[in-house]
């Protein structure tokens, strides 16, 4: 190493050093996004830095954040099935079942709307609460346990690390600034935002100027889905297949709610009522049976569907939902009449089926399921790890 | 959202009082045009009921009106025709295409924004302008592209129609009264509901594959507005729903075709439609001037 080497190597250390001390609050955080894609939108309260996403990652995957010590979010936000748990309905430490289908994380950043169900939730920094705090349903078990929460983190000397590397002002403050609600929320909020995912087969085929990354029937899928027989691009349009979209391009954030007919309990278009849609938190009578539009990226490996995750199989979402102008159809002998003006039916062939679901199959980006970035970084036998009462 | 559209216009408003630069020179003018939505002379209004709407006189309740203008030009009283040259706010303006915005997200507009836009600002060579001219829609080599890359307010998950037939140019959305067999009725408080809406966009445009550009449209659709007299200081263009619908049938829906009229081709609920935007439309010349935008 030469002299220039070594001044290099120094002032490298001092910065690193100094990333350290200061909190690193531009400790170069790199989305890693394909150029087209525009990076998401950042809340100015939680930038995005490396050391924040790497707390929020060990947390992600610690069993320690619920009562008993048997769940993580990993416990219902699986990486092989693009961040969900292949369950209708996610079941919480007391054995009390949820009443809606674990949605997955891909691209949660780009998601003005974070839930099937609460249009008023559009911070993950806010959403974690649920999980972790909620008793209804109970998920994570931890109402009223905080204190013991961070007691938890903070015996740890892992966490130690890692929370002073990624809250450095905090850290200053004391430990209990360090340890917090804000500090714990905000690193789950980043990891989350981290979870980027457009590298699937469609990807190439229409941005990596790839033709032949997708299969022919896939390409006749694509001709139905954004053909007007099926209509489904009208809801699940854009570069994240939903009318829900935010990103740091777009001045004014997207939000869709839609009813598809699924439910209609009272002939008036009406869901179940302990499931109504949207109208549980606004109150008004046309949001009956309106609940987000998800993201279709890596819908292959996010079954089964729907809110309530009611359809095994995308081909039965196709068959027995979509072209029926909602499978509550079949029922009433009418479609419902609050379903959206675009679930209108069709006639479908199989092989019309098989291309779309091929085509719904090219959304799936094995480096999101794969990614070492995104797994769990615990090292087997931690405490993080343990499954039971501790 | 409301207040940055009105300071804005009290900027406009401001600059408009300075025509010429110190030097002496001849400078530009500051334009705000006002747009307005309306519904049979009442001002649109998310969630609000109508009535009196189309052959059945239905009562209908919006829950969305947008469009884009574009190619604005100011005419002078010797005929001819200026560009007006468009602020780019990043929002609402890009190169010479507006999005104007009357929903404001709240009630049925639920799936709309917060954020409205009703003006168009831009500015000209000082003048004398007594005429406006404007195209309802997006100029062809803008409305193909990739909407999912392309800068605000072309990337607008709403107005993004398919990826053949571009934007939609128009899009009203709303529930009515009415009752057919293929959306039956609800019986809630307000009675049946169906569901009807004028989205206008270029149709028949043959591609390569339904997410490539096409090369030309056999139905551009897109509807020339002119106004010889025009005062900027007095007139706002209105563009009244009511008017479209005069002699469309909104409580029911032609078998297998798109709820009301999305512009395409054998849809029986068009032609009244088409008629009042003064286009042809499936064979059918067109039956006369555009009924949509009046000044008032």
């Amino acid at each position: 190493m030469g002299a220039a080497g070594r001044w290099v190597a120094r002032t490298l250390l001092a910065a690193g050093a100094w990333l350290l001390l200061s909190g690193s609050e531009a400790d170069g955080y790199r989305w890693n996004l394909p150029a087209w894609v525009p990076p998401p939108a950042v809340p100015a309260d939680n930038p995005m830095t490396v050391a924040k996403v790497e707390l929020g990652r060990h947390l992600f995957y610690d069993v320690r954040l619920s009562a008993d010590s048997s769940m993580s979010c990993a416990s219902c936000h699986h990486q092989d099935k693009a961040f969900t748990d292949g369950k209708a309905l996610s079941v919480g430490v007391t054995g009390e079942r949820g009443v809606r289908s674990a949605m997955s994380l891909a691209n949660v950043a780009y998601l003005p709307t974070l839930t099937w169900s609460n249009p008023q939730l559009n911070a993950l920094e806010v959403q974690a609460l649920i999980p972790l705090f909620g008793e209804h349903p109970v998920e994570m078990g931890m109402a009223g346990r905080e204190a013991e929460l961070f007691a938890r983190l903070q015996a740890d000397p892992t966490y130690q690390r890692l929370f002073a590397r990624a809250f450095a002002a905090e850290a200053r403050q004391g430990p209990a600034a360090l340890y917090s609600l804000s500090t714990l929320t905000k690193a789950l909020g980043a990891f989350q935002r981290s979870l980027v995912s457009f590298d699937s087969p469609y990807d190439r085929y229409q941005y990596g100027n790839q033709p032949w990354a997708i299969s022919t029937s896939a390409r006749r899928g694509e001709a139905l889905f954004f053909g007007e027989k099926m209509e489904c691009y009208h809801c699940h349009g854009g570069f994240n297949f939903t009318d829900n979209i935010q990103h740091s391009r777009l001045p004014i954030a997207e939000r869709g709610f839609h009813n598809t007919g699924l439910y209609n309990v009272d002939g008036r278009g009406s869901y179940p009522a302990d499931n109504p849609g949207i109208v549980e938190f606004t109150g008004e009578d046309s949001d009956r049976g309106r609940f987000r539009t998800p993201s279709l990226r890596n819908v292959a490996v996010t079954a089964p569907y729907m809110h309530d995750g009611s359809v095994a199989t995308l081909e039965d979402v196709i068959r027995d939902h979509y072209a029926r102008a909602g499978r509550s159809t079949a029922a009433h002998g009418a479609p419902s009449p609050m379903r959206s003006a675009f679930v209108m039916g069709f006639e479908v062939s199989d092989a019309e089926v098989a291309d779309l679901v091929a085509f719904l199959n090219s959304l799936t980006d094995p480096r999101l399921l794969t990614d070492a970035r995104w797994s769990n970084p615990w090292p087997a036998g931690s405490a993080a790890n343990a499954s039971g009462a501790p | 959202m409301k207040r940055f559209a009105l300071s804005l216009g009290l900027i406009g408003a401001l600059a408009a009082c300075s025509t010429t630069t110190p030097g002496g020179a001849v400078g530009q003018q500051a334009v705000q045009l006002r747009f307005a939505a309306e519904v049979n002379g009442q001002p649109f209004a998310c969630g609000q009921q109508y009535p009196a709407i189309g052959t059945t006189r239905s009562t209908i309740t919006p829950a969305d009106f947008r469009y884009y203008v574009s190619e604005v030009q100011l005419l002078t009283a010797d005929g001819q025709a200026v560009p007006l040259q468009l602020e780019q706010d990043g929002v609402w303006q890009l190169e010479n295409i507006a999005l104007l915005d009357f929903e404001d997200g709240t009630g049925p507009c639920r799936n709309g924004t917060a954020g409205l836009n009703t003006t168009v600002r831009g500015r000209v060579p000082a003048g004398a302008y007594t005429g406006v001219r404007f195209t309802l829609g997006i100029p062809f080599e803008r409305n193909h592209g990739d909407p999912t890359v392309s800068p605000a307010p072309l990337n607008s998950t709403a107005m993004f129609w398919n990826w053949q037939g571009g934007y939609k140019f128009l899009k009203f959305d709303t529930s009515t009264g009415g009752n057919t067999p293929d959306t039956p009725a609800a019986a809630g408080p307000q009675g049946p509901v169906t569901r009807y809406s004028v989205h206008l966009g270029s149709t028949v445009c043959a591609a390569a594959s339904r997410t490539t550009a096409p090369s030309a449209c056999q139905n551009p659709n897109r509807v020339t507005v002119a106004f010889n007299r025009f005062d900027l200081a007095q007139h706002t263009i209105v563009a009244d729903i009511g008017r479209v619908l005069a002699a469309a049938n909104v409580d029911v829906n032609a078998p297998k075709t798109s709820p009301g009229c999305m512009s395409f081709p054998g849809d029986a609920d068009c032609p009244p439609v088409m008629d009042a935007l003064g286009l042809a439309y499936d064979g059918r010349p067109a039956a006369g001037a555009q009924q949509l935008f009046g000044l008032r």
